[in-house]
């Protein structure tokens, strides 16, 4: 296991070497770059002034082992869109509402999903599972930033019962914590309903009925801990989702978070932080996936990493 | 610590807690939410939200559009016209205490000129401003710049020509406070901490993660024009009408842009509250006039008459566009309603021209490809829509086919600099108000790439020309030569509504003799004649 971890790190390494690669010379070849958006272009002397104090005068090559020298000593660069702070002062104080939003969603999602996804597959063609389908469809196929207008709408608008919008005070968290978990709510329903009842099936559970246990014995520690590999394939990368943030949750309440970062920093070709955000995403997926497999072994012994038997 | 300290104690940070809430205070959307340098002598474009507020221009311009003197007390131009002096008034002073001298503006164009400004095309185009090319492009040092301090209250200012509207160049000279950059270099302008102000407003907090700004009333500002409001919150997140409005709407914003489809629910909602501004912007076609099929002068002047504008702002863009026959807007200075009133919709003679030109009903035409900038803000709202109706319209007039991209701004300037399309919808919104302003976009050098040497001997002529109805005369007469040869296709002037709260009033919230309220697009104005 231990060799296995180490060889899986080993390629998260060269992963993300050559995702840096690719990375950079996408950004770079981009046609435009952070002074060409203007409405009168620069004339090309002050173009040239400007670049050169950005580095971008360099060959391509010396750039790309410059910044990823830094990256080895934890140093990103400086943003061009914010020159008074470095790029990882800059993640570390977007990062903290996004991360606020993105994990209360799923902690409040998540449950929520996965009881209405028990609900769904114990009550199969009922009024129950109609209803959690009709939910868990609206959740996945209405746009987010629907959900958060209907529900300023209703709740801010209408009722007057929370503010609309900003992110000062915790009142003003409920709303965006709200429309943030319509899509962990629909995944995991959907998920729990078709893995419940994948394992209803199965021949083992009708033993454990011949048996005699319970029925809620049966639910909570039999069948629901062998659909459970399915649902951990959705949660990794769904957290990761909580760490980036969702760019329409985030617009739709004026939430100072992180989501606008990854558009405005790709349009205004700020070039460092693109880049630190695309390894951090990169990064967290390989650690992911690596997780979701360590953790496929522990909840299933049938799972075996490494092949060494 | 004894009691009484205690108490005291207590008593401060209550009065500290409790002061900003009681205060009236303005919240109001703004520009945009990347936002660099508190200073707009350093970037212009991503610049931090009300930069422009903080600081003291020399003169700037009313609802009326009348230029106010605000730093300088007065100007008066040489015998020759080349060179400008201003005298600033007394007891101005930088809310460190510092005094404001003529010194700070005039630092304020040297680093313009020496350090890469985004906005310098500005001072050479605008202001004309002797030695500026030479210095921008490193040829001489700053002391070659027509720029003087005679003393403390007194700028010179020496131009390549004469400069008529040089003063209304001014509106967009801030000073900037030396003895900060001497001390700390640029980075003043970073820092709540170190950034200190010459105007009606000082800064109390910035949030960078979306650009929002809360300023307070200046204590030590002596200028004209006092604001009539304690605290003002400055907010580019409620830009968009969509989320603006509803944020309007739950009493979290004074006022909110509106989209089309919120416009019938605004005036129902708020008769009194709806406020219409044109902007003095023009939504143009243009071309890439080196090469195929636009190389020919017939086939734009095909695509000029096949537009039917009128239809067009009454249909797609109702509300939120008028015509546009010209560059220049209604109400703007030099505004020709004899040059406007030639741009018709004639559907029997674009076809002519296109036959004129080799594709007699489109036939033979390449299929083409327009170009706009993906944007938000009014421009956001208008040009997709527009593109798919001039789509539909050259097809039924010209019988061609004309394919629609929307590239995001870099790569959309890219493609109009390095002609890497022909065909563009450029959006252009004035930056001192002067007629000059939109003629020298197509000049040679402009941002089209343009070269039509009658139009830019014209142009120049009319730039230098001291008397005002001898330059409008040259400027239509270029004007003619842009309808001539055909290089632009004026399509619409963007109208912006705004719904306000009926908590606002003051000067600034009712319209002006035209009948619109520009709002925000005056921020010295509009910041410092509303009240609440």
């Amino acid at each position: 296991m231990l060799l296995y971890i180490f060889r899986r790190l080993l390629s998260v390494a060269v992963t993300f070497f050559i995702v840096s690669v690719i990375i950079f010379l996408m950004m770079h070849s981009v046609p435009g770059g952070p002074f060409d958006a203007n409405e009168i272009p620069v004339s090309e002397a002050v173009r040239q002034q400007l670049m050169a104090q950005l580095g971008l005068d360099q060959p391509l090559y010396v750039q790309y082992f410059k910044y990823m020298w830094g990256v080895l000593h934890f140093d990103f660069g400086v943003p061009y869109q914010s020159p008074g702070e470095t790029v990882l002062q800059l993640l570390s104080r977007a990062w903290v509402p996004s991360l606020i939003l993105g994990g209360a969603g799923v902690a409040l999602g998540a449950p929520l999903g996965i009881l209405l996804g028990i609900a769904a597959a114990l009550n199969r063609n009922t009024w129950i599972d109609y209803l959690a389908s009709a939910f868990s469809t609206i959740g996945l196929t209405v746009p987010v930033f629907v959900i958060s207008m209907v529900l300023i709408l209703v709740f801010a608008v209408w009722l007057d019962w929370l503010p609309a919008s900003g992110w000062p005070t915790p009142d003003r968290w409920i709303l965006p914590i709200i429309a943030y978990a319509a899509i962990p709510v629909a995944t995991y329903a959907r998920y729990t309903r078709s893995a419940m009842l994948d394992t209803l099936s199965r021949p083992f559970v009708t033993v454990l009925r011949a048996k005699g246990l319970s029925e809620r014995r049966i639910v909570f520690q039999h069948v629901l801990r062998n659909s459970a590999i399915p649902l951990v394939t959705v949660f990794l990368p769904m957290f990761i989702g909580t760490a980036t943030g969702s760019i329409f949750v985030e617009a739709m309440f004026r939430i100072p978070g992180l989501g606008a970062y990854f558009v405005s920093s790709i349009e205004l070709r700020d070039y460092p932080l693109e880049m630190a955000l695309m390894l951090m995403i990169t990064f967290m997926y390989c650690i992911a996936y690596l997780l979701s497999d360590i953790v496929y072994a522990l909840i299933n012994p049938r799972i075996r990493v490494g092949g060494s038997e | 610590m004894n009691y009484i300290q205690k108490l005291s104690g207590v008593l401060v940070l209550g009065t500290a807690l409790t002061v900003p809430a009681m205060a009236q205070t303005v919240i109001a959307p703004s520009g945009s939410t990347a936002g660099t340098y508190m200073d707009y002598m350093k970037t212009v474009y991503d610049r931090g939200t009300g930069s422009e507020l903080l600081q003291i221009p020399l003169a700037t311009f009313d609802k009326e559009f009348e230029l106010t003197p605000m730093a300088a007390e007065s100007w008066e131009q040489s015998e020759d016209g080349l060179t400008w002096t201003f005298h600033l008034r007394d007891g101005l002073v930088w809310s460190d205490g510092e005094p404001l001298t003529a010194e700070d503006y005039v630092f304020a164009l040297e680093r313009a000129a020496t350090t890469g400004y985004d906005f310098a095309w500005y001072w050479d185009f605008a202001g004309g401003i002797d030695g500026w090319q030479e210095v921008t492009e490193g040829e001489a040092d700053a002391s070659a710049l027509g720029l003087n301090a005679v003393d403390d209250h007194t700028i010179e200012v020496t131009t390549t020509a004469p400069k008529p509207y040089f003063p209304a160049v001014t509106s967009l000279w801030y000073p900037v406070p030396k003895h900060m950059v001497d001390e700390y270099g640029d980075d003043w302008a970073l820092n709540v901490d170190t950034i200190v102000s010459s105007g009606p407003f000082e800064i109390e907090s910035w949030e960078k993660s979306n650009n929002s700004v809360v300023f307070t009333k200046s204590d030590t500002y002596t200028g004209p024009w006092e604001p009539q409001v304690e605290r003002l919150e400055l907010d580019p997140t409620l830009a968009a009408p969509e989320v603006g409005f509803p944020a309007f709407l739950a009493g979290d914003a004074d006022f909110s842009f509106l989209n089309t489809g919120q416009v019938p629910v605004a005036q129902a909602q708020f008769p009194d509250g709806i406020r219409e501004n044109a902007v003095f912007a023009t939504s143009y076609i243009s071309y890439d006039l080196d090469s195929e099929p636009f190389n020919d002068p017939d086939v734009r002047r095909a695509f000029y008459y096949a537009v039917d504008r009128d239809e067009l702002t009454s249909t797609v863009l109702k509300d939120i566009a008028i015509p546009a026959g010209s560059i220049l807007p209604p109400g703007y200075p030099g505004y020709n309603q004899d040059i406007a009133a030639q741009a018709i919709f004639d559907p029997e003679q674009a076809r002519q021209y296109l036959a004129d030109a080799g594709y007699p009903d489109g036939e033979g035409f390449p299929d083409i490809e327009i170009w706009y900038r993906d944007e938000g803000g009014y421009n956001g709202a208008i040009i997709p829509a527009m593109a798919q109706y001039l789509q539909a319209e050259f097809e039924e007039v010209l019988g061609i086919t004309m394919n629609i991209r929307s590239l995001p701004g870099p790569e959309w300037m890219d493609g109009l600099r390095n002609k890497t399309n022909n065909i563009f919808i450029a959006p252009y919104e004035y930056d001192y108000l002067d007629p000059s302003n939109f003629y020298g976009i197509f000049y040679d050098g402009g941002r089209h790439g343009y070269f039509v040497s009658d139009y830019d001997e014209l142009v120049a002529q009319a730039d230098s020309e001291s008397d005002w109805d001898t330059r409008l005369e040259l400027y239509a007469e270029a004007e003619q030569i842009m309808i001539d040869e055909g290089l632009i296709v004026p399509l619409v002037h963007p109208i912006t509504l705004a719904v306000l709260s009926g908590e606002l009033s003051g000067e600034a919230t009712e319209p002006n003799e035209l009948g619109f309220t520009p709002l925000d697009r005056l921020a010295h104005y509009f910041y410092t004649h509303v009240t609440k």
